[in-house]
């Protein structure tokens, strides 16, 4: 096991440093001179050269890729141009709020996904099979925002069940100690913050787990389909088995094993999501950060949100492979 | 081909898909002879709801939203395919050179594939948007940018088994040269799969520039693209919600239509996936 995480981890270097040039590189981009672009019209030629010094535009590609780079080992990602602070620092003071409903969402779309993927193989081609296929396309065919707005109008405009935006009530007031606004809450001791929390997750939450959802839905019923066809599902059949011990005792171990790639492969591009999801409901993660960089032209926050959005991704594939590896006796063999 | 006709025609989600595409193409085909301009302003007719003179309501500025959509229309479904299509050429080149090829230039490729893989696919077409400036050509080509590598995976894949066949070997043996090989023999029998791959990502293509021009990265006012238009009218979402959801929806309906086609495309390669639907 140990062997295989290190070669894991090994393999992961070439292709960091490619994202870290791909990242470097997306100032280098912008067209023209990027600090006079970055600064707009009216800048003074002081202005400029300050700007060029600060993102070491002056020097040669390759040095300002050291300077990056040595600088991140640092844990330096620039400063912000608009606020000023470190980009870092930034960053993880919005981490946990993008983590907190990423996470809840990937527990509802597992919940939600697969016992519908399941239900829809054993039942396949039933009224219920196509209903399900219908409704998980267009889940998957939905833009975020869409869902987004449809939520907000239906459960927080008409019906006033749950509340449009936000973190939690305003006249709450519960020390950030995590940065998870649910554990802070509970720590508080405050009443009715944790339902205050959770009440305003709900909206937000569903929409990255519609996604989510549907694929993992659709993913475990062609899977499920398949293992139901294979020979040693017919032996547990012939051996006089019940249905619900051959579907829940055999197939359905064997059908979830690839699932697991699957959620940790859509968990990424939910975490694109995120940036839609977390506009329009104004939670202060690192998506609605982006998007308030992308507003202001500020570069070092763009570069510093994808980059951050880039390891999470390795680091959830990596962690796939590990649990694939725990979980899978075949792997597990092969890596003695 | 008629095979597979046959088996479109037999499977009910490819019917409904092209039910879907073949209205939307004749919507976006007639539909702007039929109505006003999209980007006609009339302050005193602003925030209509739906109903006589202006079937979909109109916006803030008084433009009807069915005018709108019809001539947003154009732009989203040739944005699909356009986008695909870039990817495509980007994408089947890169892989299909690093298959046939083989050596450190297979490697370098498919390493820069795989860092581009480890971004999630709509932050960094977001990213790419934001450094090209924000213009409907550039989010097309950032989207198109980031949906190459998925391309250029299968057709390294596809290319890899072709090159190991008998004819490829023969080819060799008369000494036809490698680029004749790579078109004529290569490339020919590796695009199948390509092309169900390309008809499932034409809905995502579609989603991932409407969501750019959600976020403004997109096409820029007056231009009637739908993800633009749902942004610029998500202020009024609540008062008038028609504003928003009209192309809201309108997307909806477009990338299903893609995804319901591709999707039975796919089931029809894929033999054991075949026999189930």
């Amino acid at each position: 096991m140990f062997a295989f995480l290190v070669r894991r981890l090994l393999s992961l270097i070439p292709v960091l440093a490619l994202v870290l040039v791909i990242v470097f590189s997306l100032v280098r981009l912008i067209p023209g001179d990027p600090a006079v672009t970055l600064l707009g019209p009216g800048a003074t030629d002081t202005q400029i050269a300050a700007l060029r010094a600060q993102l070491n535009l002056d020097e040669p590609a390759l040095l300002q890729l050291w300077h990056y780079v040595a600088g991140l080992a640092q844990g330096d990602m620039g400063v912000s141009l608009k606020s000023g602070q470190p980009v870092l620092d930034e960053v993880l003071l919005r981490l946990p709020a993008t983590l907190e409903i990423s996470i809840a969402a990937v527990l509802v779309a597992i919940l939600v996904g697969t016992p519908i993927g399941v239900l829809s193989a054993t039942r396949a081609n039933s009224g219920f099979d196509h209903g399900v296929r219908i409704l998980s396309l267009t889940g998957v065919s939905m833009p975020a925002f869409l869902l987004a707005l449809l939520l907000q109008l239906v459960f927080a405009t008409w019906l006033g069940w749950l509340p449009v935006s936000g973190r939690m009530s305003s006249y709450l007031f519960v020390d950030n100690v995590t940065g998870f606004a649910l554990i802070d809450a509970w720590l508080s001791g405050e009443p009715g913050a944790v339902s205050s929390v959770l009440l305003h997750m709900i909206l937000p939450v569903t929409v990255l787990a519609a996604f989510l959802a549907a694929t993992l839905g659709r993913f475990v019923r062609a899977t499920m389909l398949e293992t139901l066809g294979e020979d040693y599902v017919r032996t547990a059949r012939a051996k006089g088995l019940s249905r619900r011990e051959v579907i829940y005792g055999h197939a359905l171990r064997t059908s979830l094993l690839p699932a697991i790639t699957v959620v940790g492969l859509k968990f990424a591009e939910m975490l694109g999501g995120a940036i839609l999801t977390e506009t329009i409901f104004s939670w202060p993660g690192i998506g609605r950060f982006m998007f308030e960089a992308i507003r202001n032209r500020d570069y070092p926050v763009i570069q510093g949100a994808t980059l951050v959005f880039a390891l999470l991704f390795m680091l959830t594939s990596l962690l796939v492979d590990v649990l694939y590896a725990v979980l899978d006796p075949r792997v597990r063999r092969k890596m003695k | 081909m008629r095979e597979l006709i046959h088996f479109l025609r037999r499977n009910t989600l490819a019917m409904v898909g092209s039910g879907i595409l073949g209205a939307l193409l004749l919507a976006v085909l007639i539909g702007p002879f039929l109505v006003q301009s999209p980007t006609a302003i009339d302050m005193s007719a602003k925030l209509l709801p739906p109903g006589p003179g202006h079937w979909l309501g109109t916006d803030s500025f008084g433009r009807d939203m069915l005018a709108r959509l019809v001539h947003g229309g154009r732009y989203t479904l040739a944005i699909g395919i356009l986008v695909v299509g870039i990817a495509f050429a980007i994408g089947v080149f890169f892989g299909v050179v690093a298959g046939f090829t083989g050596g450190w230039l297979d490697t370098l490729i498919m390493r820069i594939v795989d860092a581009m893989l480890s971004f999630p696919a709509l932050v960094l077409a977001i990213a790419l948007a934001a450094a090209f400036g924000p213009s409907l050509e550039n989010a097309m080509i950032a989207v198109a940018i980031t949906m190459a590598p998925q391309f250029a995976r299968v057709a390294r894949s596809q290319a890899l088994a072709v090159s190991s066949r008998l004819y490829v070997d023969a080819a060799h043996a008369l000494g036809l040269p490698r680029r004749r090989i790579l078109l004529r023999y290569v490339l020919i029998n590796a695009i199948g799969p390509l092309l169900v791959q390309a008809s499932l990502n034409v809905g995502s293509a579609i989603l991932q520039t409407a969501s750019l021009g959600f976020l403004g990265l997109g096409a820029q006012p007056p231009m009637p693209e739908w993800g633009a238009d749902v942004s610029a009218n998500l202020a009024f979402a609540r008062s008038s919600p028609w504003t928003a959801l009209g192309p809201g929806f309108a997307i909806l309906l477009a990338v299903l239509s893609f995804n319901l086609i591709g999707d039975s495309l796919a089931d029809w390669f894929n033999p054991r996936r075949r026999s189930q639907s």
